[in-house]
Formats: C-alpha cells, sequence, structure tokens
C-alpha cells in the first residue's frame, strides 16, 4: 500500500510536466492576442508590446520556464531560501488576462469548491439512485423493473444533459416554482444541477451494478453461502454486491474527476459558478495563465482520484494486494 | 458492506463541509440581471459597458450626464461648479466641501489628479487612455515614460535594481508634475490646461475613467518592478474589504459570476438622491437562463437580453400579451467594413481600393428588407456612421440608400461590366470581378446578414460573394492584418462627440480596421480640431460624416444598435403608478443608467415623468 502511494506520487511530477507541456503547445498556437479585449479600444502598439514582454508572451521558451517556475512552486521555496520576498501562494498561477480583478488562483480557488460540492453531490446521487436501479433489475432480470431501469438509464445516458437541464428547470422552477433560477448558496440551489449531472452517471452505474450482480449470483460461492442458509437479504447485499460493486468503484475515479470539471452545459443552464466555464471561456479569451492554471488543478485533481480509488479498490478487496 | 457505507460517509462529510464554508449573497431592494460578472472595478481599467456603470455607482466623477433630459446636458457631481477660460483652455473645479470618500476622508483634488496620472502611464494597459491625450503635455508624458520603460529594459540586470526602478518612478512623478497640464491648486481645486480647445472635455469629466480613486488605498498596493521599472498593483485594493469609494453606494460583497452586493454609502454627500438602499447583481450568462430567472421574479431589471427569439417577445408586446420587453436605441452602429488598401493580404489587387466600388455595394443593399426580415428586432436603419439625434448640434447627412441602377452605374464608371455576357462583371483587360470573402464571426447572426447581403450583391451587381465565418478570436487576427475584402463591424461611441466616430477613419488609427486612409478626410479632422468655433466646428465634422457616408465608404452601416432591456414598466396605460414596476430606466441613446436612480415602486410611490423617462420622486 504504502509502495503504491510513494510510487504514485513519484510518477505525478513526470506525468504533470507532459501535460503542462502538450497544453502550453496547444495554448499557445491558439490565434488572437491574449491581452486584448475582443471589443475594446486597441492601446498603441509599443505599449502591447511592452505589456507582452512583461507576461513573457513575446517569447515562448521564457514563458514556458518562468511559468513552470511559478506554478510548481519552486519560485516560493527558493524565496524562501533566498530570503527573497516570498509570492502570493505557493503554486503561484498568475493574473487572469480577461478577468482583471482576480488572479488565477482565486478564480480557481472561488469556483474548485463549487464545482467538488456538485460533482460530489451528483457522484452520491448517482450511486443511490444506480446502485438502486442495479439491484432491482438484477434480482428480478428482465421484469416490468428491470425494463422501466433499462429505459431510464437509456434516457439518462443518451439525452444531453442540456435538454434534461432544461426540461427540469421549466418544470420545477417555472411551473411549479420549487427552486429559484440561476442562484447559488443554498441547498435548494444545488439539487436540479446535481440530479441533472447525475443522470448520465447514475444510468451507468445501474448497468455496471445489474451486470455484476448477474454474474455474481450465479457463482458458485453464493451457492454456498445459500446452502449454509444465509439469508436473502445477507446473500445479496453482503455477499453478491460486494463483488459487483468492484467496477463501479473503478468507474468512480473517473467519474468524480467528470463530474467535478466536465459539468460545462449544466453550470451554463443552471447559472453555477464552477470552473467547468474556464474550461471552455479561457481558451476562447486566450487567456493563458488560466487556461494553464485550470489544466494543472485538474490534472492533479484527476491523479489524486485515481490513487484513491485503488486504495479503496485495496481495502474493499484484499485479493488485490497480493 | 461497512466499507461502501464508510466511502459514502466520507463522500457526505467532504460536502457538508465545503457546503458549511460557503457564504451566499443576501437579497437587495432591487436586483438586476447582466450576462457577464463585473471585469474590473478600477475604473481606468474599465472598458464594458456594464463595468462603466458599476463605476457610476460606487465612484462619483466631477460630473454627471442629466440623463432625464434629451439634450443630456452636463451636470455637477463631485465638483460643484467649474471656470471654462476665455480660450477655452484652461478649467477649474471646484470640488464640494461636503464630497466624502466612504472611510470619512474628503475627496481632494488630489484624487483626481493621482487618478488621471494612473490613466497615463503606459504601465497597465487601459482601453481608454487615448482620451486623456486632449490634456496639455498628457501624450508627450505618454510617449515618454514608453520610452524611458524602453531603455530602462535594455539596461544591464545589474543597472536593473529596486533602487533605479524607485527612482525612475520618482522621475515619472516629477515629470509628470512638471509637463502635464493637470494641478492643484489647493485641497479642493483642480486645474486642468487642455491642449487645445475641446468642446467635450466636460462629458470626458463624466466618463468612468475619470472617476477619481483613493491614492492611500491603491498606493498600498503598488509596487515597483526592478526587472522593468513598471509599476505593478496588486488588484485586491479593489476586493470590497480594501475597497474605498465616494459614490452612492459601496461594495458589500463580491463573489466571482455570482454577484455583488451594493449597500448605500452613508458617507455619500447627496443622499436623497438614492432610491434603493441595497442592490445586488445577478449575472448569468446563459440568455434562456437568464429570461427564465427573471420571469420567476429573480430580478427586476435584466439590462441585456440576447436570445434569438427577442423578435417574437417584440411581437407579443405589439399583440399586447407582454410589456415587459423594451428596446432602447443606443449611441451605436452595426456595420460592415470594407478593405480599402491597394492590394489584398495575398497579393492580388482590391476592387474595393476604388471608392466607386464600395458606393456600388451601399446602393445595392436593401437594408430595410435586412432589418425587418433577417435581423426582426426592430432597429433602426442606419444610412450614416454616428446615430442621428444622439449628439446635441450635430446634423446628420442624408448617407446613401437602395438605388439599384445607380449602383450598376458606379460600377461600370470604376470600370467594372459584364462584357461577356455570363452575368459577372469584368475589367477592361477582362478579369472577372473577384469572388467577395464575406468575413464575421460564427455563432451569432452575422452569417445570416452576410448571405442576405451577398443575395443582394449578385443580384444588383451580379458579383459572387463567399462567406468566411471564423471563430471571433481568429475574426479579430484577421481584421487586424486586413485579411479580408468585406467584413462585419460594430462601433459604440464612448463620448458626446462626433470624434468618438469618425476617429475610426483617421489614417493610423489604432481601431482603424479597413485601412482607409484619406487626405481629405483627415484635413476635415485636423482643421476641426484647431477651430475654436463650436458651430464652425460641427460644421466641419458634419461634412466629414457626409464625405465618408456619401462619397468615400470606408464602411457601410446597416442598423443602429439596440439594447434589449426587460422589467415592467413603472405606469398602466393610464398613467397610473403602478406597484412593482422600475423607476429610473434612461431611454436616452447614450444608455447611461445611474443604478441610485433605479428603484421598484411601492404602494403610494410617486413619480416624475420625464422625456427621457420615468423617474423616482
Amino acid at each position: 500500500m504504502i509502495g503504491l502511494i510513494v510510487r504514485r506520487l513519484l510518477q505525478m511530477p513526470v506525468i504533470l510536466l507532459v501535460i503542462y507541456t502538450i497544453t502550453f503547445l496547444l495554448a499557445w498556437s491558439l490565434p488572437g492576442e491574449s491581452l486584448l479585449n475582443d471589443e475594446g479600444r486597441r492601446p498603441p502598439q509599443s505599449v502591447i508590446d511592452q505589456m507582452n514582454r512583461e507576461y513573457d508572451l513575446d517569447n515562448p521558451y521564457r514563458f514556458y520556464a518562468n511559468y513552470l517556475y511559478n506554478a510548481s512552486g519552486v519560485r516560493w521555496v527558493v524565496a524562501g531560501v533566498t530570503g527573497g520576498e516570498r509570492p502570493r501562494w505557493i503554486f503561484n498561477f498568475g493574473p487572469s488576462f480577461k478577468y482583471d480583478d482576480w488572479s488565477v488562483n482565486e478564480l480557481i480557488g472561488s469556483s474548485l469548491p463549487v464545482s467538488i460540492v456538485l460533482g460530489l453531490s451528483a457522484i452520491i446521487l448517482a450511486l443511490v439512485i444506480g446502485l438502486t436501479a442495479g439491484i432491482i433489475g438484477a434480482l428480478r432480470p428482465n421484469s416490468l423493473a428491470d425494463l422501466v431501469t433499462l429505459l431510464v438509464a437509456l434516457v439518462g445516458i443518451s439525452l444531453p444533459s442540456f435538454v434534461t437541464g432544461t426540461v427540469l428547470l421549466v418544470i420545477f422552477s417555472v411551473w411549479l416554482r420549487v427552486f429559484a433560477i440561476a442562484q447559488w448558496g443554498s441547498l435548494q440551489d444545488m439539487i436540479l444541477p446535481a440530479v441533472t449531472l447525475s443522470l448520465p452517471f447514475a444510468a451507468y452505474i445501474a448497468r455496471l451494478t445489474r451486470m455484476g450482480m448477474i454474474d455474481a449470483l450465479g457463482a458458485d460461492y453464493i451457492r454456498t453461502a445459500r446452502a449454509k442458509g444465509a439469508s436473502n437479504m445477507s446473500l445479496h447485499l453482503r455477499h453478491a454486491l460486494k463483488n459487483a460493486f468492484l467496477p463501479v468503484l473503478s468507474y468512480l475515479g473517473p467519474a468524480a474527476a467528470y463530474a467535478m470539471t466536465g459539468s460545462f452545459v449544466v453550470e451554463r443552464v443552471f447559472n453555477v459558478p464552477g470552473i467547468g466555464q474556464h474550461f471552455v471561456s479561457a481558451v476562447q479569451n486566450k487567456d493563458l495563465f488560466l487556461i494553464m492554471g485550470v489544466v494543472l488543478v485538474f490534472a492533479t485533481m484527476l491523479i489524486f482520484f485515481n490513487l484513491a480509488v485503488d486504495l479503496m479498490y485495496r481495502w474493499i478487496d484484499p485479493r488485490i494486494e497480493q | 458492506m461497512g466499507k461502501l457505507i464508510a466511502i459514502f460517509a466520507l463522500l457526505v462529510g467532504v460536502l457538508a463541509l465545503t457546503l458549511a464554508m460557503d457564504r451566499s449573497i443576501p437579497e437587495a431592494d432591487f436586483t438586476y440581471i447582466q450576462p457577464q460578472d463585473i471585469f474590473t472595478l478600477d475604473p481606468q481599467a474599465m472598458s464594458y459597458n456594464q463595468d462603466l456603470r458599476m463605476a457610476y455607482a460606487i465612484y462619483e466623477p466631477l460630473a454627471h450626464w442629466d440623463n432625464e433630459v434629451a439634450t443630456f446636458d452636463i451636470i455637477p457631481a463631485a465638483a460643484e461648479r467649474w471656470e471654462i477660460s476665455d480660450d477655452g483652455l484652461t478649467y477649474t473645479f471646484h470640488i464640494r466641501d461636503a464630497a466624502r470618500w466612504s472611510n470619512g476622508d474628503p475627496v481632494l483634488a488630489e484624487d483626481f489628479r493621482y487618478a488621471w496620472q494612473r490613466a497615463i502611464m503606459p504601465d497597465s494597459v487601459a482601453d481608454y487612455s487615448g482620451l486623456f491625450f486632449v490634456i496639455d503635455g498628457a501624450e508627450a508624458f505618454f510617449d515618454w515614460r514608453t520610452e524611458a520603460l524602453e531603455a530602462y529594459a535594455e539596461r544591464p540586470a545589474s543597472q536593473r535594481t529596486r533602487e533605479a526602478a524607485l527612482a525612475l518612478r520618482e522621475e515619472t512623478n516629477q515629470r509628470f508634475a512638471d509637463t502635464v497640464g493637470i494641478r492643484t491648486l489647493d485641497d479642493h481645486t483642480l486645474e486642468v490646461r487642455l491642449a487645445r480647445p475641446t468642446a467635450y472635455f466636460l462629458d470626458l469629466c463624466a466618463f468612468g475613467p475619470f472617476c477619481p480613486v483613493h491614492p492611500e488605498t491603491v498606493e498600498k498596493f503598488v509596487t515597483v518592478k526592478p526587472e522593468s521599472g513598471r509599476l505593478d498593483t496588486d488588484k485586491r485594493w479593489t476586493k470590497p474589504w480594501n475597497l474605498v469609494c465616494n459614490g452612492p453606494y459601496v461594495v458589500e460583497q463580491w463573489q466571482f459570476k455570482r454577484g455583488m452586493f451594493l449597500r448605500r454609502n452613508p458617507q455619500y454627500w447627496d443622499q436623497d438622491a438614492i432610491v434603493s438602499d441595497t442592490i445586488r447583481t445577478l449575472p448569468v450568462q446563459d440568455g434562456n437562463t437568464s429570461i427564465l430567472a427573471y420571469e420567476t421574479g429573480a430580478a427586476s431589471w435584466h439590462s441585456d437580453v440576447t436570445v434569438k427569439y427577442i423578435a417574437d417577445m417584440l411581437a407579443q408586446k405589439r399583440e399586447g400579451k407582454r410589456d415587459d420587453i423594451h428596446a432602447l436605441s443606443t449611441f451605436g452602429t452595426y456595420f460592415w467594413s470594407f478593405n480599402c488598401r491597394p492590394k489584398l493580404s495575398d497579393g492580388r489587387d482590391n476592387p474595393f481600393h476604388d471608392a466607386g466600388v464600395r458606393r456600388a455595394f451601399a446602393l445595392s443593399v436593401d437594408k430595410q428588407a435586412i432589418v425587418e426580415k433577417v435581423k426582426r428586432s426592430g432597429e433602426k436603419v442606419a444610412h450614416v456612421l454616428i446615430p442621428p439625434g444622439s449628439i446635441g448640434g450635430f446634423e446628420s447627412p442624408q448617407g446613401l440608400r437602395l438605388d439599384p441602377v445607380r449602383a450598376r452605374e458606379e460600377l461600370a464608371k470604376a470600370g467594372w461590366a459584364d462584357r461577356d455576357g455570363n452575368g459577372v462583371p469584368e475589367n477592361e483587360s477582362g478579369v472577372e470581378f473577384p469572388v467577395v470573402e464575406m468575413l464575421c464571426s460564427t455563432g451569432s447572426y452575422h452569417e445570416d446578414i452576410a448571405m442576405a447581403m451577398g443575395r443582394m450583391f449578385t443580384e444588383v451587381l451580379g458579383v459572387r460573394t463567399r462567406i468566411e465565418a471564423k471563430e471571433s478570436k481568429i475574426y479579430k487576427d484577421d481584421l487586424k492584418q486586413k485579411d479580408y475584402m468585406m467584413a462585419r463591424g460594430g462601433w459604440f461611441g464612448d463620448y458626446g462627440d462626433p470624434t468618438t466616430f469618425l476617429d475610426l477613419h483617421r489614417t493610423g488609427d489604432g481601431n482603424n480596421d479597413r485601412g482607409y486612409s484619406d487626405p481629405v478626410f483627415d484635413d476635415l479632422l485636423a482643421r476641426a480640431a484647431q477651430e475654436p468655433d463650436v458651430d464652425k466646428r460641427m460644421t466641419l465634422l458634419e461634412e466629414a460624416e457626409r464625405y465618408t457616408m456619401e462619397d468615400t465608404l470606408p464602411v457601410l452601416p446597416i442598423w443602429h444598435y439596440n439594447y434589449y432591456y426587460m422589467f415592467e414598466p413603472p405606469l398602466d396605460d393610464e398613467g397610473h403608478v403602478r406597484p412593482g414596476g422600475l423607476v429610473g430606466i434612461s431611454y436616452h441613446p447614450r444608455l447611461v443608467q445611474y443604478m441610485w436612480k433605479l428603484g421598484v415602486l411601492k404602494e403610494g410611490d410617486e413619480v416624475r415623468v420625464t422625456e427621457m423617462g420615468v423617474f423616482a420622486q
């Protein structure tokens, strides 16, 4: 277990460096000027040149090296050692060009918790809905209940969230007036976006559970357990589900990361101030520091989630350790 | 099973913890929706309409516009009065004794001098630095500083120390004091000397970037960078817990993309003018969601409706089915640019270099049909660049209207006629008129407009067209490189003078995307700039507008932009006050909404009806 953690943590800088390099190459080749807003007035060229130099936008090599120096925390450490002036953040992602009054750190700091809350609630909901539906389907295969869950799962997977989101919004917020629109702050405001976001995950989990359960229920050890007189309840939940859950668990890692960041559409429909918007708008605005910042943070998150899932895997199923 | 529950509990725990750390924005007396969050609260760095509107809420410039009257007069604000010297060059502003910053400090002449110096420095990219160049010495100072920074950056590293940077800053401040025509005569008197008489200088004094800032607050966040010698201002000074304001409101909360909460500034000198005690902004990016939010009562004003079904909403209004959508004409014009350079970017001859060809194209567009059948949202057709009636004392010319016969004549006079009978015009050496590439950005109505115009060009002139719809950054790049033949464009005026539009056509102007360069036009502008007589100056500018809109056509205006608001009307059909209605919206095309005038009517409130709107009593 410790070995795994150490190995993964040692791999992390290498993976991040590769991601950083690829993102840098892609972002640098975007057309357009980073510093200018598209609809604004154009300052004199000499001023633009100076500002480009200030932010290393005139030289890709310098940009690549300096940004890495700041974002990786090396500058912070070096400043500490040499007694120089320490930057405000250990991992300093620089200013945002588009949102003048915010640094990339502040932007991520304000939007990442929102996305984590939304993503986690969606994953929890997806687990509850998906496991329940999957177990029902597995216990009575091809029954009406199974067909209904299959249908719901299909809809959940195939309908894009801007459709499900808008439908939910119109039903619950416009007709029934249960929830406020375009607000973020209370638990209530979270329900609709979380449900919308959870649907595709729930559908997938339901199918995974159902398959795993049906496989497990046919296995020898279940017959043995039944012969030993285990109750139905304990048979299904203790013995079968435990094995059927493993594929779900391995799916949860990427799913959680995806739910926390891939929610651009849901964020837009429900006006959620999360991090997903930056993945799209930062690229449209060529907001270089913001692009690099969100990608690095997301990559780090993904690595940690995968590690967490692997650890849980071993914890639940000790066979894997050997 | 226990382990599964443990994992589940862990997830719920993280969720609860993150939720508990959150702080939401409270309800306000008046909430309004805008599509974007505020970009900056630094007045000298602002350029977006919504940011400028916020500037007027939290800062008070020397003067305000009277947005309740059609003449849009300049009225005193932080300055209680001012004198203008007979030669029109020196302005002396007397700042009112009662004006206070939100921390209780008096508002001083120095605060304006300090803020304006920030704007006249190239250290940060400020969109509106150029507007300050009407002040004597400002442009020369800006250039001097730019060169000084350039020279500093070329020094060897050993000479780029903190001390050297501080010395440069000292020298810069001294030079500003010595050469730029801004002086504080005493604590409450500001003297501004202009480079030449500028009829619209007072109008500029009411504009957002001319707002003061609180020097002690900003100065805490300013550092000099030893590597480049530049001043670096940490934008944390605009955070609610740092920001000191002199306007009717103070910022109490600001959360990115969640909105801002403003409260009445108890230190503001004119408390009676403030209608709503608290204001909340609600940024909603998605057009549909924003309309649903407005309709379910999340806000009393939607400040920018951009959905595609505006046309249907306006139709519903005409049929009496709804009364909360409003089209307001603005200080802006939608147009298509012609590339005016002799050669295209790929080296071919550019047919649009010939003003006759440009006139022919302009004469073949049925703008009425485009506005009514394609755009469908009630804009006014434009034949000129400057929206008629938006600037007092300026008479707009006629411009060019649809005239297919004259269009073909113009094209023939320019040497293009269908010589081989295939319908496409050729020049004298038999070369066909090149396919007209119409450049626009994707994701909006521009492609529809291009398609409609392209058909009109083909029908009237026989030329072939091709639409080049590109992502907006690429479109912008192509525009800058002049890599196009025709391109969509638009412009909103900044201040109440024709030059805010006409400067677009000036040779070498930073926003002259057309590469238009005409000595006759440049001369008209230069003469107007030197003309001390107000009426004669206007006549010269009218001629400049006529020259570009009837003779040389660097741009082909299509319509004057509308803005679309949603709010409950303050009066019912009989003219009685309607509780729940919104007061304070000005219909003047400059579209300046002062937030302290906005508020939701309650039972028993009285209102004042002026020529530009309904305002609280």
